[in-house]
């Protein structure tokens, strides 16, 4: 997989693609120990990782996690099978760190974990400063259920099913919380 | 524009309305200017999502990283007695050998179930660096680059007689060998097994496939090939 090049989206990831051979040799040669093949795999993953950190976690928190995600995946390479893409593995392992980071952060915030009002109070605001308000950022002030779903299904790709499980709820949520977070997105267009 | 129908364009708009409500639902969007422009909206949102572009940190990450990442324990795997010194791996060589084998097996499975044309997965020729443990870079080299030639058709009597030769000697020696090493070489012996499973129920539906029976015949060789390796270790430890 590339991403060296600017018009990477997040669904580059293209679960199934065939595993590129140099990354392989990459990967067996991390899990050997090798850190400069490690390094390799990092410049090559890095964007993809930290743009999911951002829009799932925001900024603040985006480089602390991607760090923890490249920790782990050292920890964990030799679990990796190969029956994927290095990237689609990696991937997934990024999403599980997200999600537990998110969990942390809920238990700790309680009962303000939802965010709820945030976007409605934006939403409120007059049209001409919301379509200033870059798409990306409006990601971000989405309430947090919202977001991660619609990051995970109209960003990164993932289908319904898969989403409910990684969360632990239904695909009914999902697809209604998918439908939220649309519905407020709406108007941050730029049109 | 009526609630119910507003809360049902996403999943309209993904195609995931079972038929009875889509045709419903398009009926309503014929006559409701409301939700129509709605619909379009959220159509908009969707394709502007899937456009986002990944974009790198600001800072450079990796020296954090480097800085935490444990050395890999170079432990040297002696399975057991001093003539079988030539026989003896660190973990590390041990693990990248095994995720090789896992990583081509694997690999090949995808391409013969969706026949995209591709370098054959290495066969016979990858399991001998299993054993003789070279230095890990030369191995998935070897392996990566190895396009082995699919043969037409193969023997599957063969195949089976040469595999339950070598898993009864395998089963003979097991307690001879390094528990790890026996756990490196069964894990690997499932792969190739579940590989081979999938290839002869993607043959019975397609029998004909030169694919798919070369897909199988290597398979298969590569089953042999690791078995030979095993009975090699028992045999070298004698
Ligand atoms: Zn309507």
């Amino acid at each position: 997989m590339e991403h060296a090049g600017s018009a990477v989206t997040a669904r580059d990831r293209a679960p199934g693609t065939v595993p590129a051979a140099a990354e392989l040799k990459d990967a067996a040669a991390a899990a050997a120990g090798d850190t400069r093949a490690f390094e390799r795999l990092y410049r090559a993953h890095v964007a993809r990782i930290h743009s999911l950190a951002r829009r799932m976690l925001g900024a603040d928190l985006a480089g602390e996690v991607t760090q923890d995600v490249f920790v782990r995946a050292w920890q964990k390479l030799g679990t990796f099978r190969g029956e994927a893409a290095f990237g689609t593995w990696l991937h997934r392992l990024a999403v599980n760190v997200v999600l537990a980071e998110r969990a942390r952060l809920g238990t700790r915030r309680g009962r303000f974990a939802e965010g709820e009002g945030v976007m409605d109070a934006l939403a409120a605001r007059p049209a001409a400063t919301d379509a200033g308000l870059d798409f990306d950022a409006a990601i971000e002030r989405l309430p947090e259920g919202a977001r991660q779903v619609f990051v995970l299904h109209d960003v990164e790709g993932y289908r319904h099913e898969e989403i409910a499980s990684l969360l632990g709820v239904t695909s009914g949520t999902t697809k209604a919380q998918l439908h939220r977070a649309r519905m407020l997105l709406r108007r941050h267009l730029g049109s | 524009m009526t609630g119910h129908w507003t809360e049902r364009l996403s999943e309209y708009l993904d195609g995931e309305l079972p038929a009875l409500e889509r045709a419903s639902l398009e009926a309503h969007l014929a006559g409701c200017a409301g939700c129509a422009r709605t619909l379009e909206e959220l159509r908009v949102v969707a394709a502007r999502a899937a456009r986002l572009q990944v974009r790198p940190p600001g800072d450079d990450l990796w020296p954090g990283i480097a800085e935490r990442l444990e050395p890999r324990a170079a432990r040297t795997l002696d399975l057991g007695a001093a003539r079988a010194r030539r026989w003896s791996f660190t973990l590390p060589q041990l693990a990248a050998a095994g995720l090789l084998l896992m990583l081509l097996s694997g690999g090949a499975v995808w391409l013969a179930l969706t026949r995209r044309p591709a370098p054959a997965p290495a066969g016979i020729s990858t399991a001998p660096r299993l054993a003789s443990a070279p230095e890990t870079s030369r191995t998935a080299d070897t392996a990566v680059s190895a396009a082995a030639a699919l043969p037409a058709a193969y023997d599957a009597a063969r195949y089976d007689a040469a595999i339950a030769e070598l898993e009864g000697v395998l089963r003979e020696h097991r307690g001879e060998l390094d528990p790890a090493t026996v756990r490196a070489i069964e894990e690997n012996l499932r792969i190739i097994d579940r590989a081979t499973g999938q290839a002869r129920r993607a043959l019975a539906a397609d029998p004909a496939s030169p694919y798919l029976n070369g897909h199988l015949a290597e398979q298969l060789k590569l089953k042999v090939a690791l078995l030979r390796q095993a009975a090699a270790l028992v045999g070298a430890r004698g």
